[in-house]
């Protein structure tokens, strides 16, 4: 149970930060290079002269460009690997989620950082990134990438890293009220050339399905894995304890309980074990959700309600499969073993 | 009217030329009020006519009847609610259920039966105290002495109100005075409330409390006499010269 909650609760935790602080930029629809399906395995480059021709297209209310890089890093020996977004003042773009700690803006040679990286760094200290030394002014949060994070400079530090005159990677796109934004990014796709478009959370849904590709099936196999053990458990658990009482189910028998009421006892008995093996397993799963994730930064774990329920009714389901053996052997206790002593 | 009327039982276990015939054509009649010993060399038999009658094993052949229904051609679900409605069973080890109070053994035929909780355990309470056993209703049988086991086992076979009684070695594991309060307790039964009792064992003394004493060798009936028993049941006395 322990280990089935662990990683749902992983799975769902890497799943939601990725996508979180794509899904709190402010646009409606994001505008990339045609290809590009995500930021991190797809990278966008557009001209931003492609912004006057987005800008005519209708139901579009407004547009900014958009610009961030992956970038290695390295603060006092310690390496990182940072996703440094553009903070654009002019076109208010590129913000932090939310500042925790420090200034809420980065200045000229200032970089704010996730607060995921906090256990390597700490405010005043300095950054290499591609070759330009940064200071690190303040700490955000909402931009944990598990093997990475987001990062914010000012949009002429940026300029100078990527060198790109005339480009950015993506525009956000803002759409009038009253238009469907589903039309508006088809009206982008077949009158701009080049470009695709997809509404925000389609974008966001993109990126973590980085996440949800590589990770949902080693999390399928190991739920397997833990639901075979699981039935084993209890089933032996539950087998043993029958064998052991078999003299007093033939006692039963001979008294007059029927077999299905003997198979109410036993499949009673596997829901019992299987509901305390629960208990113990979810609460082992939040302990070591906190434990786990205050040493390693990437153990972040989001253990759902719904997937509680799901796992609970998944152990109940284990629990009547696990009674399935122990009742056979029920059915074939003879009550008339009862007068052998 | 009889309880019981077995007729040309026979029972055999195995198959072929290692078939062994258990059973070998007894017929018996069990009335109400009979107190029935049944002894017999150990491999005689007396058990498995035991275990049939009281239908927890079907015959080779024959008839068991009963209120003239044969139940030897029953389910096993209709056996079930045969054996809790008419039957009650002691047995030589008391079998009672490890993790339950002797309030709650006592009380299980009649939560079987239906009863609510509360009901049966009021019940089994009134049941164990008219066997002195008032004080003990929330021990469990590892802290029951020999004699207070087989008074809860007889406290559970009695809670259905069967007709017939079918005890096995009822006193093997007990000493000469509480196997008298045990045979007093299916005397009782069978003299004041009409039940009829049927006993196996291998003690000769039960002769005394006994109406019917019939013996069995090699799976026959070989002999039926009459028992020593008083109409007033002074077990205590008779049983333990």
């Amino acid at each position: 149970m322990t280990l089935i909650i662990v990683l749902t609760g992983l799975y769902q935790g890497w799943s939601n930060k990725i996508g979180e602080y794509i899904r709190s930029v402010p646009a409606d629809i994001w505008v990339m290079q045609l290809g590009s399906e995500n930021m991190f395995h797809t990278p966008s480059t557009l001209s931003l002269s492609e912004q006057a021709d987005i800008e005519k297209v209708n139901g579009v209310a407004g547009i900014k460009p958009f610009s961030a890089r992956r970038l290695a890093a390295e603060s006092a020996g310690k390496a990182m690997d940072l996703y440094v977004v553009a903070y654009d003042q002019a076109n208010d773009s590129g913000k932090p989620k939310s500042v925790i700690g420090g200034n809420s803006l980065p200045g000229p040679g200032e970089i704010i950082i996730d607060a995921s990286q906090s256990k390597k760094v700490k405010i005043g200290d300095k950054i290499v990134a591609a070759g330009r030394q940064f200071k690190i002014t303040g700490f955000s949060e909402g931009g944990d990438l598990v093997t990475s994070s987001f990062a914010f400079v000012a949009k002429n530090e940026l300029d100078k890293i990527q060198e790109l005159p005339g480009q950015t990677n993506y525009f956000l796109v803002s759409v009038k009220p009253g238009f469907s934004t589903d039309k508006v990014v088809n009206n982008i796709k077949s009158e701009v050339k080049d470009v695709d478009a997809v509404i925000s959370q389609k974008f966001a849904d993109n990126n973590t399905k980085i996440v949800k590709d590589n990770f949902l099936p080693v999390i399928f196999i190991l739920v397997l894995i833990g639901v075979a053990v699981g039935i084993a458990v209890i089933g032996l658990t539950i087998f043993t304890s029958t064998i052991e009482k078999s003299r007093e189910y033939g006692v039963l028998k001979a008294i007059g309980l029927k077999n299905r009421q003997l198979y109410n006892i036993v499949i009673a008995q596997a829901l019992l074990a299987g509901v305390i093996g629960f208990g113990i397993g979810a609460g082992l799963a939040f302990v070591l959700g906190k434990v786990v994730g205050s040493y390693v930064p990437q153990f972040i774990s989001q253990i759902r309600f719904f997937d509680v329920m799901w796992i609970l009714a998944l152990t109940l389901a284990m629990s009547i499969l696990a009674a399935i053996i122990p009742i056979r052997r029920l059915a074939h206790i003879d009550p008339a073993e009862v007068f052998k002593s | 009217m009889s309880v019981i009327e077995a007729k040309r039982l026979i029972k055999i276990f195995g198959f072929g030329r290692t078939a062994v015939k258990a059973i070998d054509g007894v017929s018996l009649d069990i009335d109400p009020g009979d107190i029935i010993l049944i002894m017999g060399p150990s491999g005689s038999g007396k058990t498995t006519l035991l275990s049939i009658i009281g239908s927890l094993m079907r015959p080779t052949e024959g008839t068991v009847l009963l209120a003239g229904e044969n139940i030897a051609k029953m389910s096993d679900n209709q056996l079930a609610s045969l054996r809790l409605r008419k039957f009650g069973f002691i047995f030589q080890s008391f079998n009672l259920l490890s993790a339950l109070t002797a309030q709650e053994n006592a009380a299980i035929p009649l939560m079987t039966a239906g009863m609510p909780k509360r009901e049966a355990l009021k019940q089994a309470k009134e049941q164990l105290a008219k066997l002195h056993l008032g004080d003990r209703l929330d021990n469990l049988p590892k802290d029951l002495s020999g004699g207070e086991k087989q008074r809860v086992a007889a406290a559970r076979a009695l809670a259905n109100q069967p007709e017939l009684i079918l005890a096995d070695e009822p006193t093997a594991n007990l000493d000469a005075k509480t196997g008298a309060e045990v045979m007093r307790l299916l005397c009782n039964a069978a003299c004041a409330e009409n039940r009829a009792v049927v006993i196996v064992s291998h003690d000769v003394r039960l002769k005394e409390v006994a109406k019917r004493v019939i013996t069995i060798e090699d799976g026959r009936l070989t002999k039926e006499e009459k028992g020593n028993h008083d109409a007033n049941c002074p077990v205590e006395h008779k049983y333990a010269h």
